[in-house]
């Protein structure tokens, strides 16, 4: 069906946002927020859930996603065994299990304890939100990236095999990082000594203090020593390395500051760090095409935090191997938009804005039209940012991991799905966006306002062009 | 794995306009660790410059140097080795390995590097070395005008140092190599 204008369910007044915060008992919009936790969310549950679900179900037919219920700020359990993540601004919330989520929670166990797990099956749900609890979301993640088959007996032999080859990985790519200067430089320098030595003349025997002895020269074949400029000498790609190894280690450094998790001079958060520093190596030195680029650490984050936060010791012990294989699978789909040269090919980033506007206009011209004719935003200002970062920058780091939830386990793959999300979060605020100029749209689209995620996946979902299952 | 260059003699502006732009373009910052200069720049922009190279800038006095307060003698320790630098117009017979051995003891180093001489040279002398890098810009010298461009840069890894000399010849840059190892010597006197 061509829709020429706005469909009415958008346009009712359950899809609007709150304006900026204000004390949490709206009675007139169901924007309901899950903010950052040091404002206190506790909305009085049972009479906007039920509001906001009658007019759910007016609404076409479409798998609804359960309401969460209010945001409730708890410790994270699992955190206080493995680091001490959460004080203050770092605290990941946890949903106060209710009805719904318990059952959501029951199915996915079920479906995880079987012996051959169907994917299917899990995606569906998936897709609505996996619960933070008992430790879940970490193996439906492991699966749904391929990294475990879907034989559980598959499961440890796999396992044992991805970690070692990992640790291979690391052995020859990496060097203690201390003396990882001198030993692996060494190493190379004494190998290229070896080399050069069979080749060219002897040198004297250097036992016998000899006075005024004219030292042996040796000449060097091209390319040999520490100032060459050439491609294929080893001490150049040793001054490459270790330029990408510095920008990985402040990237890392900066990665997430406001969690515990991860910064800080803790030593969980140090050897977090230094984990996540060691991936990026790794993958840097296997993928000499692209490299290391600015924004793989947003994007590696939350694969190692929910994975370091398995509860089963064992798993969380080897996070840094199974983050590895996970990220390289997720990067996969989305390594064309780190390549600079394919900027401008059908490939590139350039191309995948130009899909998400098409969408926009599909589904909603008037707010295309006002935005990039009217008030002339281009999409690269914010999209770029939104679609690089598989919208981890965009809203609070809980809040992302759902989002991801959903990115991994629909069936139409990553891209299309985080297109659809992009989508809906333009459409979501399309008043405020409507109303505003190119400085306050740009502002506005460039640091997000809160937003109730399940609403924003549900019209994310509607937004499909083949109908869902 | 300490990378030191060690260059000297330049003569800038009044012999040589400047360093062969193929010393020029491998002179990069970022690689080199501390840079030792034997002297007779002359001038401070020559200084700037190697500065940018790199920071760490030791530097002694030449008898044309514009700059009247660098001192005659400088040491230091890199790793295992002791470096000692002297321009080297100080030391009679200009370039004579005795007296230059004289002044490898007094400072008690087991690297000694000195100029004036414009010609590369390097010996062994008892458990040491005295390295002259020559003149990096082939500025001619008091004694002759036949000076090939040179510099050395020496990759010092605890006991061990390996000396490349790079040097223009007819236009082209040749680099050797020279290996040295500190036996664990004999504390003479």
């Amino acid at each position: 069906m061509v829709k020429k204008s706005v469909p009415d369910w958008l346009n009712s007044s359950l899809w609007s946002t709150a304006p900026p915060p204000t004390p949490p008992n709206d009675d007139d919009d169901d924007g309901r927020r899950i903010g950052k936790s040091s404002s206190s969310d506790s909305t009085a549950a049972p009479s906007n859930s039920s509001s906001s679900k009658s007019a759910n179900t007016t609404a076409t037919v479409v798998p609804v996603r359960p309401e969460p219920p209010p945001a409730v700020e708890i410790r994270d359990p699992l955190s206080s065994s493995n680091n001490n993540v959460e004080n203050g601004s770092g605290t990941v919330e946890i949903r106060d299990p209710t009805g719904d989520d318990v059952s959501v929670q029951a199915q996915l166990l079920q479906e995880l304890s079987r012996k051959i797990v169907n994917i299917g099956e899990l995606r569906k749900l998936a897709s609505q939100g996996i619960p933070d609890g008992a430790g879940i979301r970490c193996t439906v993640w492991k699966l749904l990236l391929g990294y475990l088959p879907t034989d559980r007996g598959l499961w440890s032999s796999e396992l044992i095999k991805k970690r070692s080859q990992y640790k291979h990985f690391k052995e020859e790519l990496l060097m203690n990082p201390k003396d990882w200067k001198s030993k692996c430089f060494f190493a190379r320098q004494s190998e290229i000594t070896r080399r050069l030595d069979k080749s060219t003349c002897i040198e004297k025997d250097e036992s016998l203090p000899e006075t005024g002895v004219v030292l042996p020269r040796s000449e060097i074949t091209h390319g040999e020593h520490p100032l060459s400029l050439g491609k294929s000498s080893v001490w150049n790609q040793f001054f490459q390395d270790t330029e990408i190894i510095e920008q990985i280690v402040r990237d890392v450094k900066r990665t997430h500051p406001g969690m515990h998790f991860f910064s800080g001079e803790s030593q969980s958060a140090t050897s977090n760090r230094e984990a996540l520093k060691n991936i990026l190596i790794v993958f840097a030195k296997l993928n000499p095409g692209i490299r290391y680029v600015q924004g793989m650490n947003e994007i590696l984050a939350p694969l190692f935090y929910v994975f370091r936060n398995d509860p089963i010791e064992e798993n969380a012990a080897c996070a840094e191997a199974d983050t590895f294989f996970c990220f390289v699978e997720l990067l996969s789909g989305f390594r064309d938009h780190f390549c600079q040269q394919l900027d401008n090919s059908v490939v590139g980033i350039r191309a995948t804005i130009t899909r998400l506007s098409r969408l926009l206009k599909e589904h909603d011209e008037e707010l295309w039209r006002h935005l990039e004719v009217t008030t002339k935003v281009n999409p690269q200002f914010y999209a770029f940012r939104w679609i690089t970062l598989l919208l981890t920058q965009e809203f609070n780091f809980a809040d992302s991991l759902l989002i991801w939830d959903t990115l991994l386990s629909d069936l139409e793959g990553p891209q299309e799905t985080l297109l659809r999300i992009c989508c809906a979060m333009l459409i979501l605020i399309r008043r405020r966006l409507l109303a505003g100029d190119f400085t306050s749209n740009l502002k506005l689209l460039q640091h997000y306002p809160s937003t109730n995620i399940s609403h924003l996946l549900y019209v994310a979902n509607k937004l499909r062009t083949q109908p869902a299952r | 794995m300490v990378l030191v260059l060690a260059l000297g003699d330049l003569h800038i502006p009044h012999r040589a306009p400047d360093l062969p732009p193929k010393f020029k373009s491998m002179l990069v910052p970022g690689k080199i660790q501390h840079i030792i200069c034997t002297g007779n720049l002359c001038i401070k922009e020559v200084h700037d410059y190697l500065k940018t190279i790199c920071p760490d800038l030791h530097i002694t006095r030449g008898e044309y140097d514009d700059e009247t307060r660098y001192p005659e003698t400088k040491t230091l320790t890199i790793g295992q080795f002791k470096l000692g630098v002297c321009h080297g117009h100080q030391v009679i017979p200009w370039g004579d390995l005795d007296s230059l051995a004289m002044l490898q003891r007094q400072l008690d180093v087991d690297i000694l590097v000195t100029g004036h001489t414009h010609q590369f040279t390097a010996y062994k002398h008892e458990a040491g070395v005295v390295i002259n890098p020559g003149s990096a810009t082939g500025a001619y010298s008091s004694v002759t005008c036949d000076v090939n461009p040179s510099f050395v840069l020496m990759d010092i890894d605890a006991t061990r140092v390996v000396v490349y000399v790079y040097e223009l010849v007819d236009g082209e840059v040749k680099v050797d190599k020279i290996d040295f190892k500190k036996t664990t010597a004999t504390t003479a006197h």
